[in-house]
């Protein structure tokens, strides 16, 4: 077994180097602005090069709702540390604020939408000082508690339209809401990538490697959890904010889908938790993946995703930027000759 | 008068919680996991007792004896899959971070519950079991006599589960590991079969209360999550491996339910359970543990 393994990682090495993968990641990290750019051209430039209303736009403009919400989970569950089944309760209060500003108060779209993003920052700043001095299964389950009491509450309230939810029909062009989520999307990487060089995403990082030592070194964590907390309910809720127009139909189930949840954290976890890039490949990725089986075998969507998170937790828990990563080092580790090489915290601390 | 029948209700249904609360935190305490696919095993337990009477009577319908018969079907199949699901799942993440060992029983969990779905759909499903008189009435408290029998039986398998762990060779080997894992595998514990047999203990009791809850309440596919955060409660009132915590956490925890549905509406009753849930964990995250659990 291990040596028909080496034999094909030899031959994985003459294909691509770890020289290679290393530079081009270097590269990647040297441009993030340029290549963010550049995606954003390409994406903006699909419409114009007539990709019309109609169902590949609405998967693409699925693939980026889902690459907001597993990004703003990564912002606290992979760069702070703080896996969070909760975070679909600000999706649900973004997709309800608009749903009944637009409809019961006759706001219009644009303010009920950055209403919606209020809204959830909100209520996170509350939900955030209890659940957040907690830790492992405790915070986990919390933040699940969470979700589930927010469905239940939107189940009984009236305003919500109860258990049969909300149908709206006055509702702006597909067009609108490819082009809102995907600048949505933009801004939220721009912001995630310039916070990862500064001091506020490298105390992120420091929380989730060691609150303690964070704690002792004279931050406040619990301001910096807060603060990473509400911007990703920021984004979420701005992301629900949207959906339920889009979507035309808002229900508790629908809004505070812990299946999502999960998906979410599997996208995450798959492209590679605790970079900028690695919950959006998950999310266009597994998007896909879920999406091709969905068109072919309805209802078994679910199925797969239950399975997906296992393979991927037990298989693959780096996801794809994170075993690349870790592949390019692979040569500076030998060459070297011990783990002053590596820059990857996970295999530094497995080492410890 | 109201109160007292509302808290009778509660303790009949609370002993049924506390069953599965029971199982949930002996895994806990034991494998050091929280199972989030242990409402699954409720929810199968009651459709293995529902398919099994169906298969016999030709629909789920019975008498008490016939019902009770199909108990220990549920249990001995339960006990398999919680078997197999830490032998081929679980046992794979134990030791990485607390977060992907969760992940990975959430991943199960959805995938059981979908998987029901699509084999016996989304509709609630329930066994009925013939009475001649189906409730009698003690000073004033009604007692719907089926609610009786899931009560005692849940009190069994409690009672059972108790003995077990303290009388029988398994039993001191789950608790040795539960302690000290290597020091168990030091005496030549096999730790890992010994893991897969708390699960399987657990899901089993599980199953049991399963086939109750197919009786007094309904089963459905998505009912597992339920279950699942209520024992989460259970095991923070009671303690983690703690059964006689377990048992008085569960029966609280149905009174307090009851009292909610009987003197509010029974809509709240879940919004009050997850929001105690997360004052619970806020107040107390600790303090009413008989030893600390670290994070």
């Amino acid at each position: 077994m291990s040596t028909s393994d080496e034999d094909s990682r030899g031959a994985l090495r003459s294909i691509l180097p770890p020289e290679a993968v290393d530079r081009f990641l270097d590269t990647c990290n040297d441009h993030g602005w340029l290549l963010l750019g550049l995606g954003t051209v390409a994406a903006v430039s699909l419409p114009v090069l007539g990709l019309e209303a109609g169902y590949f736009m609405t998967v693409i403009t699925e693939m980026f709702l889902f690459a907001i919400l597993a990004l703003s989970w990564d912002i606290v569950g992979g760069q702070t540390g703080y896996p969070s089944f909760g975070n679909m309760a600000f999706f649900g209060i973004g997709a309800y604020t608009t749903a009944i500003l637009t409809k019961d108060f006759a706001f219009a779209f644009p303010v009920a939408f950055v209403l919606a993003g209020v809204a959830a920052v909100a209520i996170a700043a509350v939900i955030g000082a209890v659940v957040l001095r907690l830790r492992g299964h405790y915070f986990a389950i919390a933040t699940l508690g969470v979700l589930l009491a927010a469905q239940q509450v939107s189940r009984i309230l009236d305003i919500t339209g109860g258990a049969s939810g909300k149908i709206l029909l006055q509702t702006p062009s597909g067009e609108t809401f490819y082009f809102l989520f995907l600048a949505v999307l933009v801004v939220e990487m721009g912001v995630v990538y310039y916070l990862s060089s500064t001091r506020f995403g490298f105390v992120l990082n420091a929380i989730r490697d060691d609150e303690e030592k964070a704690t002792a070194m004279g931050f406040n964590t619990t301001y910096y959890k807060t603060a990473a907390w509400m911007l990703a309910a920021l984004f979420t809720g701005f992301a629900g904010g949207a959906y339920s127009l889009f979507n035309t139909f808002i229900d508790p189930q629908t809004a505070y889908n812990g299946a999502w949840n999960v998906e979410l954290i599997a996208m995450a976890l798959l492209g590679g938790s605790g970079t900028v890039a690695g919950p959006v490949i998950g999310a266009f990725g597994l998007h896909t993946i879920i999406e091709i089986v969905e068109s072919y075998a309805v209802g078994w969507q679910l199925v797969l995703l239950g399975g997906a998170v296992i393979v991927t937790v037990i298989g693959f828990p780096n996801g794809v930027v994170g075993t690349l990563r870790e592949y390019a080092s692979e040569m500076d580790y030998y060459k070297h000759g011990g783990m002053a090489a590596t820059n990857d915290d996970a295999e530094v601390s497995s080492d410890e | 008068m109201a109160a007292t029948q509302f808290v009778v209700n509660g303790l009949l249904v609370g002993a049924l919680f506390a069953a599965v609360a029971v199982g949930f935190a002996l895994i806990w305490g034991v494998v050091d996991i929280i199972n989030l696919a242990h409402g699954e095993m409720v929810m199968l337990g009651g459709y293995t007792s529902y398919w099994v009477l169906s298969l016999v009577t030709g629909n789920a319908e019975g008498s008490p004896v016939l019902f009770l018969a199909t108990i220990p079907v549920a249990i001995a199949v339960l006990f398999v899959v919680g078997y197999a699901l830490q032998r081929t799942l679980v046992s794979r993440v134990i030791g990485t971070d607390i977060f992907l060992t969760l992940l990975v029983t959430f991943g199960a969990s959805i995938a059981i519950q979908q998987l029901a779905i699509q084999a016996w759909s989304a509709n609630p499903r329930s066994i009925q079991v013939r009475f001649a008189d189906p409730s009698m009435t003690l000073g004033g408290i009604v007692v719907p006599k089926m609610k009786l029998i899931a009560f005692v039986g849940a009190i069994v398998l409690t009672a059972l589960l108790y003995v077990f762990l303290q009388k029988t060779r398994t039993g001191r080997a789950i608790r040795a590991v539960s302690q000290n894992p290597e020091a168990a595998a030091l005496v030549g514990i096999d730790v890992e079969h010994t893991r897969a047999v708390t699960f399987g203990v657990s899901s089993a009791i599980a199953g049991g209360v399963g086939s109750f809850i197919a009786v007094i309440l309904n089963i459905q596919p998505q009912m597992g999550l339920i279950y699942t955060l209520k024992s989460f409660v259970i095991v923070v009132f009671g303690g983690v491996g703690s059964i006689p915590g377990a048992l008085i956490g569960g029966l609280l925890l149905g009174s307090i339910e009851e009292l909610v549905a009987g003197f509010i509406s029974s809509q709240w009753t879940l919004a009050v359970t997850f929001s105690l849930l997360i004052v619970l964990l806020v107040v107390k995250p600790k303090g009413l543990f008989g030893q600390g659990v670290e994070q």
